[in-house]
């Protein structure tokens, strides 16, 4: 008995162990799926943001003496949103935590911020020390910063013009420790000649953030955008600053004596709270530190507006003298180069003359070199492309302005006697000699061969006068930008269709049509059909009592035809034979009973159960009677009775045919 | 004896397909035989030809008139309005051109610069599915769509009736009925949207056309529609037409600026 429980105990574990074999294949199976959903995301979206967002470490200065300070910044670039990282320890430094500084620029539409954590290190022992690379988790994203290796040296060492901090005199002014200076390279300049504007903040041991791009006023001067701001240290009379340089360039847009500035920068001031200072006492120095500063929170900010000087300026107009015919305006240093390619062409085929104008100086003036051809060229509006490398004055520095402008004008020649492509000048003002100069490039001699579809130009052709010609001589005329042409070509609809087509009546359409829709019913009746005809034909191949039930009145017509002829023939023993044989596979076949057992007793009672009327039964028991008699009695029956036995069967068979028995 | 029967559903099945086929055949084929008809549009032709539109326009319409179309009617028609310089006129002929013959090269091209001539763009109307829909079937006639759709039902059937028989075939029957009842939809939608279209689309033939807020003359205007822009009638007053933009604005329209298709 206890071991028939344990049995049955263990057979439902196993069946526990089966389901949950199975449970936990479906959950792991669907945790799988879930976690590597998760993952992919979580995957995608790092990735996204470690390649949006980039993060750098650099230092001001990477030689140090003891007992100076060096700063180093944790530049994110590519958010604004991003906490300070808390320093790990530095061996050989303490670190100090000065505030962030965000940016934000947008170029072409296209906008780049940053944010930069500043913290200043304070050497602590002479050597060379890495620094880094710091590691930085965010919102589950880790950032990695490279590694910075920096010198320190005896204080001894420092170069002279740079004094210690103890040796530095102390400065008391707000105005001398944080202050805005504004400085043009040259205040004498020529009409559209591009000169630097550099404006510097100098900080000397405050802290501040949140430090905006200084605004100026610049009536009657273009001022461009600001270089990425320069960090770096500047002693003014003995004393370290830290400095800022924003730089920018402006040109003059007319003559005179204009005003540049005054400049103005808005940031916040990073004060320690004076709670502590109504007690002057000896524990005040030491309390004093920044350390415990942080620790009790004790920092306040506070909103301050720097301003710098206003700087007169004097734009001079460009000199009438020996000025040359077409120019535009170009005012720099420039070198001009130009080519043609190809030099074979066909009438007809383009060629592209692609020129570029090189060097210093305001580049919106240069405008490109238009091909003014009589009716010898079709001249293109041409393609600007500006180009931004490093200056030409050799600062690596990456420029916002370009250094370099090309152009590219496809022309195509109109017929086959071009020699050439004549001589370009490009004139500009240089403003280091104060003269006109000018460079020519070409001509170019190229080789025009006769198209071969000549009749294809007339579509080319405008009919519009060309904007530009060649002069007489063959010289340019000149730079400007030629106004956009577009061809007009002759368009007009097509012409009309010569037959009618098939004319119909109106609004005839296929899906409104009777028939079509009628046409749309047979395939499903069809299908009805096959399917109803198909459910049988199975149904007769597996349930025998259905079978024999629908095919009884078929096999007992036949008897019964079979019966007939014996019956014509006169054959009554045959007749009555087949009609008893009949009978009996029919009534088996109906009630499902076997054939040969069907005796009128057996029916007489199967079919008494279901209230079959009398009359049916009389005349089923005188049909076994009839047949009993001339098969086992040898009795001739009249034909009558033969007729009326078969009439009696057909009765028979029809009612329970017609009626469900 | 499945075989044969089988077989023989399968001839019912084919005289029923075929027989189909020859109607539709009979009923694209459809044409009237005309001669006074063609006459007619000969003469517009010739009218045409010596640049007079005016009796060109005449011509045509009357043809239509008496009930009868065909997309070079149409299409001529449209021409005669165009170089009339009724633009607006020329658009909706075109359009109906387009029920019979939406890939004609020739219609295509006036179509475009019947447009391009009056500096429009052309918005289909419906969401999303029905322009991808729209997009799907778009040189497709409405009779060719119908029968399309006829065919396609026709395959489902078959297919269903070919897994009556054949049941280890219905992994690959049932896919196939997934796609072509897929097909059916969006073809099925196309059909729709286009007889809608059809039905209750409308061309601006004025040369600007005022929508209102109400059926009023003196009702405040909503926007302006310029000639051959397309606009669905939503509901008919006794002059006014409440109309429906591309975009979905809904208004009023003076019956007279607009021609239904």
């Amino acid at each position: 008995m206890v071991k028939e429980k344990e049995l049955a105990y263990s057979v439902e574990r196993i069946a526990y162990r089966k389901n949950s074999l199975l449970l936990s294949a479906i959950r792991y199976s669907l945790n799988a799926i879930s976690y590597s959903l998760v993952f992919s995301i979580l995957f995608f979206t790092s990735t996204c943001f470690a390649k949006d967002i980039n993060f750098e470490a650099t230092v001001d200065r990477d030689k140090v003496g003891l007992g100076q300070s060096l700063q180093i910044n944790h530049t994110f670039n590519g958010t604004q949103n991003m906490p300070a990282l808390e320093l790990p320890a530095i061996e050989g430094f303490q670190a100090r935590y000065l505030g962030p500084s965000t940016r934000m620029s947008i170029i072409n539409g296209r906008i780049e911020s940053s944010i930069t954590h500043i913290y200043t290190l304070l050497p602590i022992k002479v050597g060379i020390f890495k620094i880094g690379p710091f590691k930085f988790e965010h919102n589950g994203d880790t950032y990695n910063s490279n590694s910075i290796s920096v010198e320190v040296i005896e204080t001894a060492e420092q170069s002279e013009n740079q004094p210690s901090q103890e040796a530095q005199p102390e400065v008391k002014d707000l105005n001398e420790r944080i202050f805005l200076t504004m400085q043009v390279k040259k205040n004498k300049v020529y009409l559209n000649e591009v000169t630097p504007v550099t404006i510097k903040l100098f900080v000397n041991k405050l802290g501040v953030r949140d430090i905006q791009y200084p605004q100026f006023s610049h009536d009657g001067l273009s001022v461009g955008a600001f270089e990425q701001p320069k960090q770096y240290q500047e002693i003014v009379n003995g004393i370290s600053y830290d400095v800022i340089e924003f730089d920018t360039r402006i040109f003059g847009l007319r003559q005179g004596e204009l005003r540049l500035g005054e400049a103005n920068l808005q940031c916040n001031l990073i004060v320690k709270k004076q709670i502590r200072r109504q007690v002057p006492s000896f524990f005040d120095n030491f309390f004093d530190s920044d350390v415990f500063d942080n620790f009790l929170g004790g920092y306040q900010t506070y909103p301050l507006n720097l301003k710098s000087t206003d700087i007169p300026i004097t734009i001079l107009p460009l000199p009438e003298e020996n000025k040359p015919e077409g120019f535009s305006g170009a005012v720099g240093l420039f070198d001009f180069e130009a080519a043609v390619t190809p030099l074979e062409v066909k009438v007809g085929d383009p060629i592209t003359l692609k020129a570029t104008v090189r060097g210093q100086g305001n580049f919106n003036t240069v405008t490109l070199p238009v091909i003014t051809s009589g009716n010898d060229f079709k001249v293109y509006e041409a393609q600007v492309k500006q180009e931004k490398t490093a200056l030409a004055d050799g600062n690596q520095t990456t420029a916002r302005w370009p250094t370099a402008k090309a152009f590219e004008q496809v022309l195509i020649p109109l017929n086959a006697a071009i020699k050439e492509i004549p001589a370009i000048n490009f004139n500009f003002f240089n403003t280091q000699t104060g003269k006109y100069e000018t460079i020519t490039s070409g001509a170019f001699p190229i080789r025009i061969v006769k198209s071969e579809k000549e009749e294809e130009l007339k579509i080319i052709e405008s009919k519009q006068p060309v904007n530009a010609s060649f002069q007489a001589n063959g010289q340019w005329l000149g730079f400007h930008q030629p106004k956009p042409k577009e061809d007009k070509l002759g368009r007009d609809i097509i012409y009309i269709k010569d037959a009618p087509g098939q004319l119909r009546k109106k609004g005839e359409y296929l899906y409104k049509n009777k028939l079509f829709i009628f046409f749309q019913i047979i395939p499903l009746l069809l299908y009805l059909l096959i399917a109803v005809f198909q459910a049988r034909n199975r149904r007769i191949k597996t349930d025998i009592k259905y079978a024999r039930q629908l095919l009884a009145p078929k096999k007992a017509r036949s008897g019964i035809r079979q019966a007939k002829n014996y019956l014509d023939k006169g054959n009554i023993q045959e007749f009555y034979d087949v009609l008893f044989k009949t009978l009996q596979e029919y009534l088996g076949d109906k009630f499902h009973l076997p054939s040969k057992g069907i005796t009128i007793s057996v029916i007489d009672e199967h079919l008494r159960n279901k209230n079959v009327p009398e009359e049916i039964l009389i005349s089923l028991r005188d049909i076994f009677r009839d047949c009993d008699m001339v098969r086992y009695a040898a009795s001739q029956l009249r034909e009558e009775n033969t007729r009326n036995s078969l009439r009696k069967i057909e009765e028979i068979i029809d009612y329970l045919q017609r009626h469900k028995v | 004896m499945n075989k044969l029967i089988l077989a023989k559903l399968s001839a019912a099945l084919f005289i029923v397909i075929a027989s189909f086929f020859s109607f539709c055949g009979f009923f694209a084929q459809g044409a009237t035989n005309d001669t006074a008809a063609d006459k007619l549009f000969y003469q517009a032709n010739a009218a045409y030809k010596e640049s007079k539109y005016d009796r060109a326009i005449e011509n045509y319409e009357k043809l239509i008139k008496s009930g009868l179309e065909s997309p070079n009617l149409y299409y001529n028609l449209g021409n005669s309005y165009f170089k009339k310089g009724e633009a607006g006129k020329a658009i909706v002929n075109y359009e109906r051109a387009k029920r019979f013959i939406p890939n004609d090269s020739d219609l295509k091209s006036n179509y475009d610069y019947a447009h391009s001539s009056l500096n429009l763009e052309r918005k289909p109307f419906g969401n999303l599915f029905e322009k991808l829909a729209d997009r799907l079937f778009e040189g497709a006639t409405i009779n060719f769509l119908t029968i399309f759709l006829s065919v396609i039902y026709v395959f489902v059937i078959i297919a269903f009736i070919l897994s009556l028989f054949f049941g280890g075939l219905k992994r690959l029957i049932l896919p196939l009925i997934f796609i072509l009842i897929s097909l059916f939809i969006l073809a099925a939608v196309s059909l729709q949207s286009k007889i809608t279209y059809f039905n209750t689309g409308a061309i601006v033939i004025s040369k600007e056309a005022p929508i209102k807020f109400e059926p009023l003359e003196s009702a405040t205007i909503y926007f302006k529609l310029t000639e051959g822009n397309e606009v669905e009638i939503i509901e008919k007053a006794e002059n006014w037409y409440k109309i429906k933009r591309p975009d979905g604005k809904i208004g009023w329209i003076n019956k007279t600026d607009l021609e239904l298709l």
